[in-house]
């Protein structure tokens, strides 16, 4: 398992790492949990090494929480935020990264736009790569906080029925969820307006194991574990969906919905939340929400990942 | 200047025939061509202004004719030039290309059509028709000065990539070529369905969260300019065809009587969309590369008594890009296996009539970049034969009518007479190794185009000697300068039937 993780350079997605390398970094999580949970919450583990989050893409949580991760190895970290692609700007992603190695950057976390973008910036850079999000492709260190919060209160996840829900055709976060749960054993349900979500067989041919329903209701019948997906107001002026009323009755999580669920059930959403339109605010505060837990576990993760890769 | 090329496999698409001999060229026309046995030239009775051309175990075929090259020129000479593109062409076998008009300015004047035509007699290597463009600046909106362009010479009208979005301007352009007796070539895609595409819409797209070009949205725009070419009598030029479902509108317009031809590229011949996850794993199987099927069981037994060079894997293998490679971003996008299967099966029967390589080159800094906002396109002109002769070496296509797409196919749809190697014919030859492996490198590419998916992959067949009216304008490392013969006609058995 050592020698896997040594020769690991980056974590752009959760595909081409093994169920026991996933393993590997749900275990580390548990010890920087337990560093978190100290009353001084600092490791000298990344001292004097440095890491540039590069965020091309507003996002003030994931930010923040990288950052936190870092600092709390501490590690020297910067952060960047700059809207837009490289071609808007007129300065190109691949310049960027030669100057932040040029003025030492060893570990560097990219949010971008663009799917696909973290591959380009790894060949471009001698250091580790770390993916907090690109376009709608993937979104690594959000499926292992999942899987890492699941397993925390459910002990387990082979087995579990996982019900992710909304706008799965743009979202990150389900297709890197789908890697990390189907890897490690768990039946997953895709459930989305079909304007959403495409054919099915689109998903299936990659992912064989999963189930597909555009029914909510259906879909929620002896589910563990429901992640819920911001639904983007852009969605409705793409003409994607007739209404936000008619998204909201067929697939938001419903204080009636959350009844039938029963109190076993995970409640998960990546954030930031809609309340009212994809989740109303008792189901998200409810005693079997974990949606802040998801939060703090964010952090943890990420130090494992750090450390990980900075092996 | 007379030269005598010996002993070489001619193929002649324009009369269905192959056979081994000689072909004298004199002064820019063909000469005579010569069953082996008839020529007797003898080295020590020939002149200064004689040039013997060995060419034992090659092809010499008639000059390759390109009907969609992007030559860039006026404009973005950052990309291509007329000189550049034309040398390309010529490695490529190409002695006839036919220039897109989504240069800028674009050709919608007979000025801008003389002004290329100029350079092109100045600076081209090969033979350029220009293609004039079917609205003013290729926008869509107002038709271009259609009959100051058809007299200037204008082969054809297009828009190049940019799809005429408008209906009725389609048809209005279509009433004025009709009258003009001049082909209209169309890109396909329905702008409502694509907006925003990275790729082929499909699993891949999927996986990768990339946008999507469905194949839905060629088919809908080509259906739509098939009605309007009936409507209107126009002969109607197909660009790129790059889906099953268009093979079959194709085949069904050809079989009730339309006037419409159909190209190919040689990307859209052999790779897919896969080519996108470049290493990455597709998730069903684990073996990444599939090899060619085994060989018919009547050559296997020569395949394996052959020489080392010849058992370097000519098939292709995606692993070697990394994901999201810009490369192999191109328009329309690569679709899936079904859709190549459709192509080829398509480009047998006659459905389609011609391959054409849809060179389109970019400058570095348009694909260094993002994969979504990359500009589309592959440099195609110096790997397109190596390319499609894999469909020989897989035995999916005899090397006869491979050689047809390449110039007999594009002159029937220019309305040319056959390509062919007859005596009085102009002397547009290519001289090729079918079985000669290679090794792609782009920085090496003619082209100022270095944008292409197949940097680094072993291909087979070389294109060795190419003669643009009688002058050699390519000839690789001193070809059939040597009297030592190089090959044994033998080792084209199973290429020629």
């Amino acid at each position: 398992m050592e020698m896997v993780s040594r020769r690991r350079r980056h974590v752009i997605d959760l595909d081409e790492m093994t169920a026991a390398e996933i393993e590997e970094i749900l275990e580390l999580t548990e010890s920087m949990k337990e560093v978190l949970a100290r009353e001084i919450k600092q490791v000298p583990t990344l001292r004097g090494r440095t890491v540039v989050n590069m965020f091309f893409e507003d996002s003030t949580r994931t930010r923040i929480s990288f950052e936190l991760a870092a600092k709390a190895l501490s590690a020297n970290v910067v952060s960047f935020s700059a809207r837009g692609s490289s071609v808007e700007k007129g300065e190109s992603l691949i310049d960027t990264v030669r100057t932040l190695q040029a003025l030492g950057a060893e570990m560097v976390v990219i949010r971008h736009s663009q799917a696909g973008a973290p591959y380009l910036v790894a060949q471009h850079f001698a250091g580790a790569v770390i993916n907090a999000g690109d376009g709608r492709h993937a979104h690594p260190t959000q499926a292992l906080l999942d899987l890492f919060t699941i397993r925390e209160r459910l002990d387990r996840i082979r087995g579990l029925k996982v019900v992710i829900v909304g706008d799965i055709l743009h979202s990150r976060v389900a297709r890197s969820d789908l890697w990390g749960l189907t890897r490690l054993g768990a039946h997953v349900t895709l459930c989305a307006p079909p304007t959403l979500l495409g054919p099915a067989h689109f998903w299936t041919a990659t992912w064989p194991q999963i189930s597909i329903s555009h029914r909510l209701d259906e879909a929620l019948e002896g589910a563990d574990v429901v992640m819920v997906l911001r639904l983007q107001k852009e969605r409705m002026q793409a003409g994607l969906l007739p209404s936000l009323r008619e998204y909201s009755r067929a697939y938001a999580l419903t204080p009636e919905r959350l009844e039938r669920l029963g109190a076993e059930t995970l409640i998960m959403h990546p954030g930031p939340m809609n309340e009212g339109v994809e989740i109303w605010p008792e189901a998200a505060t409810a005693p079997n929400s974990v949606i802040e837990a998801q939060v703090t576990n964010g952090v943890a993760v990420r130090m494992a990942l750090l450390y990980w890769l900075a092996g | 200047m007379r030269y005598i090329i010996k002993h070489g496999s001619i193929i002649d698409p324009a009369r269905r025939v192959a056979t081994v001999g000689d072909v004298v060229i004199c002064d820019g026309v063909v000469e005579q061509v010569s069953e082996l046995a008839d020529w007797h030239a003898d080295n020590e009775s020939i002149g200064d202004d004689i040039e013997i051309i060995n060419a034992r175990g090659a092809v010499i075929a008639p000059g390759f004719t390109d009907l969609h090259t992007h030559l860039r020129e006026p404009g973005e000479e950052q990309k291509e030039t007329i000189a550049t593109g034309t040398l390309a062409a010529a490695r490529g076998g190409f002695t006839t290309v036919c220039a897109m008009p989504t240069t800028r300015p674009t050709p919608d004047t007979a000025a801008v059509v003389r002004h290329v035509q100029a350079l092109a007699r100045r600076e081209g290597h090969v033979r350029v028709d220009v293609i004039g463009a079917l609205t003013q600046g290729c926008a869509g909106k107002a038709l271009a000065d259609m009959i100051e362009l058809s007299e200037a010479g204008c082969i054809a009208f297009s828009d190049g990539g940019h799809p005429v979005a408008d209906a009725g301007l389609m048809r209005q352009a279509m009433t004025y070529a009709a009258a003009l007796g001049v082909p209209v070539m169309t890109h396909c895609e329905e702008p409502g369905l694509t907006r925003g595409w990275a790729m082929h819409e499909g699993i891949v797209s999927t996986r990768l969260g990339l946008a999507g070009f469905p194949a839905a949205a060629e088919e809908a725009m080509l259906a739509r300019d098939i009605a309007l070419a009936e409507l209107t009598g126009v002969h109607l030029h197909v660009c790129n065809v790059s889906t099953a479902g268009a093979v079959a509108l194709l085949r069904a317009a050809r079989a009730r009587g339309v006037r419409i031809t159909a190209e190919v590229t040689p990307h859209h011949l052999t790779l897919t969309d896969r080519w996108v996850l470049g290493k990455l794993v597709p998730h069903e199987t684990v073996a990444v590369p599939a090899g060619p099927p085994p060989p018919p069981a009547s050559s296997r037994k020569g395949r394996r008594s052959a020489p080392p060079e010849q058992i370097i894997p000519s098939w292709l293998d995606p692993a070697l890009l990394e994901p999201y490679d810009t490369s192999t971003r191109v328009c329309p996008p690569l679709r899936t296996q079904a859709d190549v299967d459709a192509l080829v099966a398509g480009l047998r029967d006659g459905t389609i009539d011609a391959i054409a390589t849809g060179h389109a080159p970019q400058a570095r800094v348009d694909k260094e970049c993002e994969y979504g906002v990359a500009a589309p396109g592959i440099s195609g002109l110096e790997t397109a034969l190596a390319l499609v002769l894999t469909l020989v070496h897989r035995g999916e296509m005899d090397l006869v009518n491979l050689v047809a797409k390449l110039t007999e196919g594009p002159a029937q749809v220019l309305g040319r007479s056959p390509a062919t190697l007859h005596p009085g014919a102009r002397a547009d030859i290519v001289i090729f190794q079918p079985d000669q492996a290679w090794t792609v490198d782009a920085s090496q590419f003619a082209s100022r185009g270095r944008n292409t998916p197949l940097h680094g992959q072993h291909l087979k067949g070389q294109v060795m000697l190419t003669m643009a009216a009688g002058e050699i304008v390519f000839r690789r490392d001193h070809f059939g300068r040597s009297g030592e013969p190089r090959r044994a006609t033998s080792r084209l058995d199973g290429f020629l039937d």
